[in-house]
């Protein structure tokens, strides 16, 4: 009879709705703000990440959002609740990865996800949790044993244990080398295939364009920009790059530059860039046939990335007073 | 209700486990007062306290038994709770729906463990090699003694753990706060005497002695201990005011 109750509550909210909304949050320490008018929303199912350079409100965010600071102004759901005031009800359905916590120092692997899975009503079967993070082989090593990638992957494991609709990961792969951080991205990947909502914090822009969805860059305690990767770099107004190898008429100058295009010429490679990738492209095509080029051997066409967006968006900040 | 003993018993459980898997902690714990109570006492076998027919042995077991209820409660599980906030594990169980009754319920009922086998080995060892003995009656006083010991003494361990910041000065913190109490509280000498009176009054206010005097209590018929009890009851009050006020989930 509990049971059916508690099952309801899991699973009403999962088909409307969103999984987070923030409107409006801010948040001040003392006379510092570190939030000024946040808003986002996560969506059920997807993997959504706040990326943002060191001091930008990240984390501050996620314990707002984890009920562990009540925030100054704003409101915050979370999984339709108020983290707030409903904590310990969140705590069932959530699974956090926080920055700097550690383990029971004697504790083995198997024997503290088993007893992290006990803390829930509904836990995740302790063979699926060691499968998702790949430490079955470790089950039986002493926690102090285990190296950087492997505690951050026993951090997934326990945060999973209860089975969580909803996953903060903050940082999660900070100070990892490129193995670690491929075997943690691996785990996250699992854990979007159960199909729980992940929002996630991170630095790095490769991170945010490997796993997420959706992204929102957080600068100085505001959202910058929000949308799919290429949202967010169409949105900041960046031009799309196209390059081919300059051809030997050209650099010979037995062939002149075309008109309207803002074609230069470095050294090997010929480089312009465009708003309207499909005109330029055509012109740039016609030119080529008219002069005899060819097919312009080495012929590219990026989309402004979001490297280049968020160096546009994160670099001298102007607005700190 | 049901629930949370059930996940205070597994929290125990795991405590218990872990503390035995550092041989070293778990035998450092046990050997410490276990070496002390031999030593001393072979030095004082066939003395008796000045002017009685009390044999010297007769009240220092029982001290010992005192200063086991001691390292367990307070050294142990004071410092172990600071190695957990500092590790950062107490704001890891933050983040789950365990409640926090449950989870230092299993830490209290695995101290209650350790200090159930501190007692019994100290007890043991002190009849068989001393011949000390509780008196007729006495395992009452012995088990009111440490019931009030561990509650006294593993609140004075948590309220510690508030003041120690990193976990590498965790144990020695936890050592040199009460070692030096013990001492001239005369745990480890019946004989101990000759502190200047302010000194002495000063030692009664701690708890130490008024633990250890219950307990002597269990072996030598002495007057109710009211002033022992109330000294732990009020010392208890002023730990748990300390917890409430400093007590802290992550450093």
């Amino acid at each position: 009879m509990t049971d059916t109750r508690v099952i309801d509550e899991r699973t009403a909210p999962a088909t409307v709705g969103f999984a987070v909304q923030v409107r409006g949050l801010r948040m001040s320490y003392g006379s510092t703000e570190v939030l000024r008018g946040v808003d986002f929303d996560v969506r059920y199912g997807e993997v959504f990440c706040l990326l943002g350079p060191n001091g930008a409100g990240k984390t501050t965010t996620l314990e707002i959002l984890e009920g562990f600071r009540s925030p100054t102004g704003g409101t915050v759901r979370v999984l339709g609740l108020n983290p707030a005031a409903q904590a310990a009800r969140l705590r069932e359905r959530v699974g956090m990865v926080l920055q700097e916590c550690g383990f029971p120092r004697q504790a083995r692997v198997a024997e503290l996800i088993d007893i992290w899975r006990s803390y829930y009503p509904h836990p995740r079967p302790l063979c699926d949790l060691l499968d998702v993070v790949e430490l079955a082989e470790v089950r039986n090593t002493q926690v102090r044993k285990l190296s950087g990638g492997q505690r951050r992957r026993l951090d997934f494991a326990l945060a999973l244990a209860g089975d969580p609709d909803l996953v903060f990961l903050d940082e999660p792969t900070t100070g990892f080398d490129p193995e670690a951080r491929r075997r943690c991205w691996a785990a996250i990947e699992n854990l979007r295939r159960l199909g729980a909502t992940i929002l996630l914090t991170t630095h790095y822009l490769d991170e945010a364009e490997r796993l997420a969805d959706r992204i929102a860059i957080l600068r100085a305690g505001r959202i910058e920009l929000a949308g799919t990767t290429h949202e967010v770099a169409a949105r900041a107004g960046l031009a799309t790059r196209i390059s081919f190898t300059t051809p030997s008429a050209l650099r010979g100058g037995q062939v002149a530059l075309p008109d309207g295009v803002g074609l230069a010429v470095r050294g090997p490679v010929s480089v312009c860039h465009t708003d309207n990738a499909a005109v330029t492209l055509r012109r740039l095509l016609d030119w080529a046939l008219e002069n005899r080029l060819g097919d312009l051997d080495g012929l590219a066409v990026a989309a402004p990335s979001l490297e280049d967006t968020y160096l546009e968006l994160t670099g001298p900040d102007p607005e700190i007073t | 209700m049901t629930r949370s003993v059930r996940l205070a018993a597994r929290q125990a459980l795991l405590d218990q486990r872990s503390f035995w898997r550092s041989v070293e902690y778990a035998l450092f714990t046990f050997a410490f007062p276990l070496m002390i109570l031999l030593l001393v006492g072979a030095a004082n076998v066939g003395s008796y306290l000045p002017g009685t027919h009390v044999k010297n042995t007769t009240v220092f077991v029982p001290g010992i038994l005192a200063f086991g209820v001691i390292v367990a409660a307070y050294v142990n599980l004071g410092s172990k709770i600071a190695v957990l906030r500092h590790d950062g594990v107490l704001k890891r169980i933050k983040t789950t729906p365990l409640p926090s009754a449950a989870y230092f319920g299993g830490l209290v009922a695995s101290t209650v463990a350790t200090v159930i086998l501190i007692t019994a080995c100290t007890g043991l060892i002190g009849w068989l090699a001393f011949g000390a003995d509780p008196r007729r009656g006495g395992l009452l006083t012995l088990s009111v003694g440490l019931t009030l010991g561990i509650v006294c003494f593993a609140t004075l361990g948590l309220a510690i753990s508030s003041v120690i910041t990193s976990a590498e000065s965790a144990g020695p913190i936890a050592y040199a706060s009460f070692l030096p109490i013990a001492i001239i509280s005369g745990v480890f000498d019946p004989t101990f005497s000759g502190l200047p009176q302010w000194l002495s009054r000063l030692v009664a206010a701690f708890p130490v002695k008024a633990l250890a005097q219950v307990m002597q209590g269990a072996y030598t018929v002495r007057p109710f201990p009211a002033w022992d009890l109330a000294n732990l009851a009020l010392w208890t009050a002023l730990g748990a005011g300390f917890v409430a006020w400093r007590f802290r989930w992550h450093t």
